[in-house]
C-alpha cells in the first residue's frame, strides 16, 4: 500500500495528469474571473488566505477552479519533492555528477518558490488604497505608522501621458519620523518588511494634488527571489551540461 | 527618420513573404544564410534597433510591437533550431509562422508611443524579450513537430524536443524577470489576472511536455510515444497563442500582450 502511494507520488504519469488538470483549472479560472468581476476584482487587495476564507467558502461554485488550481499546485510540489527524494538516494550511492544533480536542484527551487508563496499568502499583509492629499497624513493599516505626502511631482508628456510621477513621503510612528524617501513607479519605499508603492495620483475636488499608495508586506519575498534565481541558473546549467543532447 | 524606419519593417515583411512563397512553391534555399528569411531577419533586426533608439524604449509595447517581435523571435528560432540540412525541411511551415504575425502587425497602428512610467525599467525588456524568445521557440516546435508527423526523421524529432526545452527555459527566465518587476512595481510577485494564470498554464504545459520525454513508450499513458509527443508539441503553440493573444483580445486582463 505504502509502495503504491510512493509510486503514485513519484510518477511522471501523475505529474502529466496533474499538469493537465492544472491547465484545465487555470483556463476555467481565467474565464470565471471575467464572468464574476464582483467576486474576483479584490483578489489582489488582500493576502490569498484572507480572500479565500471570505470569498472561497462563500461562493464555492465560481471559485471551484481555484480549489482545483491550489490542489494541483500542491500535488505538483509534492510530486517534484518525492521524485527528487526518490532519485537522490541512488545518485549519492553511485556516480554523483552535476548533470544528474541539476534537475533535482530545479525541483527543489520550484518547491522553494511554492512554499515561499504560501508563506506570503498566509502571513503577508496588504494595505491598499491609502489616499492622501499633498501635505496630508494617512494611517497605514494596523502598523501604527502614519504616512505623510510631503510633495507630489508629475511630469506630463505633450500627448497627455504621465511621463514620470514621484512622491516625497515620510513615515511616522507617533510623531517620530522612522523612514523618509521618494516613491515612484518601480521604486517603492521599504521599511521593516513593508513596501510603500505609489499607485496613482490626481487632483482633489478642491484642487490640491493627492496620491494613492499601497503598503504590502510579503515575508516570502526574499526566498521567492532566491529560489527563482536558483531555478533559472540550474535550468540554464541543465541546458549547458546537456550540450547537443535532448536533455 | 520616424516614418523612414518603417521602410525596414515593410522590407522585412516582403523578405519573409518571399521566403514563405518560395517554400510553398517547393523552392528551397541552398543554405540558411543564403535565404530570403536571413535577409528579412537582418532587416527586421535593424528595424527593431532603430525603433528602440527612436522611441527610447524596447519596442515591445502594444500589439504592433508585440506581433513584430514575435515574428522576429520566430525567424531567429529557424536559425537556432533548424539550421541543418535535416531540419531545414521545417522551414516551409516555419516561414509561414514568421510571415503571419508580421503581416498582422502591418495592419496595425505603427506610431511610436511613450512608455507608461511603470514600464520604464530594464525588467520590461528582459521579461518581454525572454517571453517572446520562448514564444518563437514554441513556434519552431510547431513547425518541427508538423514536419515530423508528415515525414518523420530523428533529427527533426530531436530538434522539436529542444524547441520545447529551450522555449520552456527562456519562458521560465522571462517569468522570473516579470515576477521581480511586479514586486518592485506593485508589491507582489504574483497578481491574479487571466494573463498571469495563462502564463503559468503555459509554463506547466511545457514543464509536463519536457518531462514526458522520459516516460517509457506505452507505459502509464497508453499510446504515448513519439507521435503523441509531437502532437503535444504542436498543440503547445496554440496554448502559447491563447496566452499571448487570446487573453488580451478575448478576456479582460490588466496585463496585456
Amino acid at each position: 500500500m505504502i509502495g503504491a502511494v510512493w509510486r503514485f507520488l513519484t510518477s511522471l504519469t501523475t505529474f502529466a495528469w496533474v499538469g493537465l488538470f492544472f491547465c484545465a483549472a487555470g483556463a476555467a479560472g481565467s474565464v470565471a474571473m471575467g464572468r464574476y468581476p464582483e467576486l474576483f476584482s479584490d483578489m489582489d487587495a488582500q493576502i490569498l488566505v484572507g480572500w479565500f476564507a471570505r470569498k472561497g467558502f462563500a461562493a464555492p461554485g465560481p471559485t471551484l477552479w481555484l480549489y482545483g488550481l491550489l490542489l494541483a499546485t500542491a500535488l505538483l510540489a509534492v510530486n517534484a519533492t518525492c521524485c527528487t527524494v526518490d532519485r537522490l538516494v541512488p545518485i549519492f550511492r553511485g556516480n554523483v555528477t552535476l548533470r544528474r544533480l541539476l534537475p533535482h536542484v530545479v525541483h527543489l527551487a520550484f518547491l522553494g518558490v511554492v512554499l515561499s508563496h504560501l508563506a506570503g499568502a498566509m502571513y503577508g499583509d496588504r494595505i491598499p488604497g491609502l489616499a492622501v492629499p499633498e501635505g496630508g497624513f494617512v494611517p497605514v493599516g494596523e502598523t501604527g505608522w502614519v504616512l505623510e505626502l510631503n510633495r507630489l511631482d508629475v511630469a506630463m508628456a505633450p500627448e497627455g501621458y504621465p511621463r514620470d510621477f514621484s512622491a516625497a513621503v515620510t513615515l511616522y510612528r507617533d510623531v517620530t519620523p522612522v523612514a523618509r524617501g521618494v516613491v515612484r513607479a518601480n521604486e517603492p519605499l521599504f521599511h521593516e518588511g513593508y513596501g510603500v508603492y505609489l499607485k496613482t495620483f490626481g487632483p482633489t475636488p478642491w484642487g490640491a494634488p493627492y496620491a494613492v499608495f499601497d503598503a504590502n508586506r510579503d515575508p516570502g519575498a526574499v526566498a521567492i527571489l532566491a529560489c527563482s534565481v536558483l531555478f533559472t541558473v540550474a535550468n540554464l546549467l541543465v541546458l549547458v551540461t546537456a550540450g547537443g543532447d535532448d536533455a | 527618420m520616424v516614418g523612414a524606419h518603417l521602410v525596414l519593417f515593410w522590407l522585412s515583411l516582403v523578405a519573409y513573404g518571399a521566403e514563405a512563397g518560395l517554400q510553398l512553391g517547393g523552392i528551397r534555399p541552398a543554405s540558411p544564410r543564403r535565404s530570403a528569411l536571413f535577409g528579412g531577419l537582418l532587416l527586421h533586426a535593424l528595424f527593431l534597433g532603430v525603433r528602440w533608439v527612436l522611441s527610447g524604449h524596447a519596442p515591445m509595447a502594444g500589439l504592433f510591437e508585440s506581433l513584430t517581435v514575435f515574428s522576429f523571435c520566430t525567424a531567429l528560432s529557424a536559425f537556432f533550431l533548424c539550421g541543418t540540412e535535416g531540419t531545414m525541411s521545417a522551414w516551409m511551415p516555419l516561414s509561414v509562422l514568421v510571415a503571419l504575425p508580421q503581416a498582422g502587425a502591418a495592419l496595425l497602428d505603427k506610431r511610436l508611443t511613450p512608455l507608461y512610467p511603470a514600464l520604464d525599467t530594464p525588467w520590461f525588456a528582459t521579461h518581454v524579450g525572454l517571453s517572446f524568445l520562448g514564444y518563437g521557440l514554441f513556434a519552431a516546435g510547431l513547425a518541427l513537430s508538423w514536419t515530423y508527423l508528415r515525414h518523420g526523421g530523428d533529427e527533426v524529432y530531436r530538434a522539436a524536443g529542444r524547441s520545447a526545452l529551450y522555449g520552456f527555459s527562456a519562458f521560465s527566465a522571462g517569468m522570473v524577470c516579470g515576477g521581480i518587476w511586479a514586486f518592485y512595481a506593485w508589491g507582489s510577485y504574483w497578481i491574479w489576472t487571466p494573463k498571469e494564470i495563462w502564463s503559468v498554464v503555459l509554463w506547466v504545459y511545457y514543464a509536463a511536455l519536457t518531462h514526458l520525454k522520459f516516460l517509457p513508450a506505452g507505459r502509464g499513458w497508453p499510446g504515448w510515444g513519439r507521435r503523441l509527443e509531437m502532437q503535444a508539441t504542436a498543440a503547445g503553440y496554440f496554448v502559447m497563442l491563447a496566452t499571448f493573444l487570446g487573453v488580451s483580445l478575448l478576456l479582460r486582463s490588466s496585463h496585456s500582450f
